[in-house]
């Protein structure tokens, strides 16, 4: 597993206070909402927060974002193609 | 009509929290919330074999929400500012929502801050036929920073009863059963359950 991937997942676990979860739990491709983690519309408001914080990415609005939050392989991608930006 | 029957009581305190496990998204709960959902789990219910659209909720929440309210408040000091997932709980019927969520009831509900009155709202429901039974909780959070604001001791405990028209359970509901909590110190053994 790629370390950045590894970090993004400690950081959304520990953001959204999953509790007796770990990285190696949360599959890279798994939908983050609905099945796969089951996130949901107020976890995506804890997420942005988190990017913004800790990634300095700014979502303004979650319908453009709805793509990077497709799994955690999409927002890994989706915040490294920001920060090249 | 049928009596109405006190199916069970259960009473928690912070201190039964870290043993409780109630699915991973426990932890983003708020304290009282938090309490709240034990406490109902606590009640031993198999909500699988009820109408759910017939089961009601009362939530009397003592202290409200003052608790998250400072919590959220001090968070506008941190870097970037408080959780949002914070804030969804500074509404003190929150944890009404998270009852009805995990046990997928969607019967009336009730919310009331700074008393313990919800009792005679579910009464009222089950003796008009709006609701077969109720899930009555009775919430008090003043965590140690609230309580040094308003001056009153830190406390943190949840007291729940299951309502039902019929059926058997602990005793009948009597007209002077007006306090959960006091209800619920009564019932209640000392591993906070009946």
């Amino acid at each position: 597993m790629d370390p950045f991937t590894t970090e993004l997942k400690a950081r959304i676990i520990e953001s959204l206070r999953l509790e007796d979860t770990t990285p190696e739990q949360i599959d890279d491709d798994a939908p983050l909402f609905g099945e796969g983690l089951g996130l949901d519309s107020i976890d995506a408001l804890e997420l942005v927060a988190m990017l913004e914080n800790q990634y300095h990415v700014v979502i303004k609005d979650l319908e453009v974002g709805r793509p990077a939050f497709q799994s955690v392989r999409a927002l890994a991608a989706f915040i490294q193609a920001k920060r090249a930006s | 009509m049928d009596n109405l029957i006190i199916a069970a009581a259960s009473r928690v305190s912070e201190a039964d929290l870290p043993m409780a496990r109630l699915g991973k998204r426990f932890g983003r709960l708020d304290l009282a919330s938090q309490l709240v959902l034990l406490a109902v789990e606590m009640l031993g219910i198999d909500f699988d074999t009820q109408r759910r659209d017939r089961v009601g909720i009362c939530l009397a929440a003592r202290a409200g929400s003052l608790a998250t309210d400072l919590e959220f408040w001090r968070g506008r000091d941190a870097v970037g500012g408080p959780s949002p997932t914070l804030f969804a709980y500074t509404l003190p019927s929150m944890a009404i929502g998270e009852i009805a969520i995990r046990h997928r009831l969607t019967g009336p509900n009730l919310c009331v801050v700074g008393s313990d009155v919800v009792l005679a709202g579910a009464v009222d429901w089950l003796r008009r036929g709006e609701a077969e039974a109720c899930v009555c909780v009775a919430c008090e959070v003043v965590t140690p920073a609230l309580a040094g604001l308003i001056g009153v001791p830190p406390v943190a405990t949840a007291a729940a009863v299951y309502v039902q028209r019929g059926g058997v359970g602990l005793r009948v509901w009597e007209e002077n059963d007006r306090d959960i909590a006091s209800l619920c110190a009564v019932l209640c053994g000392h591993n906070g359950r009946n």
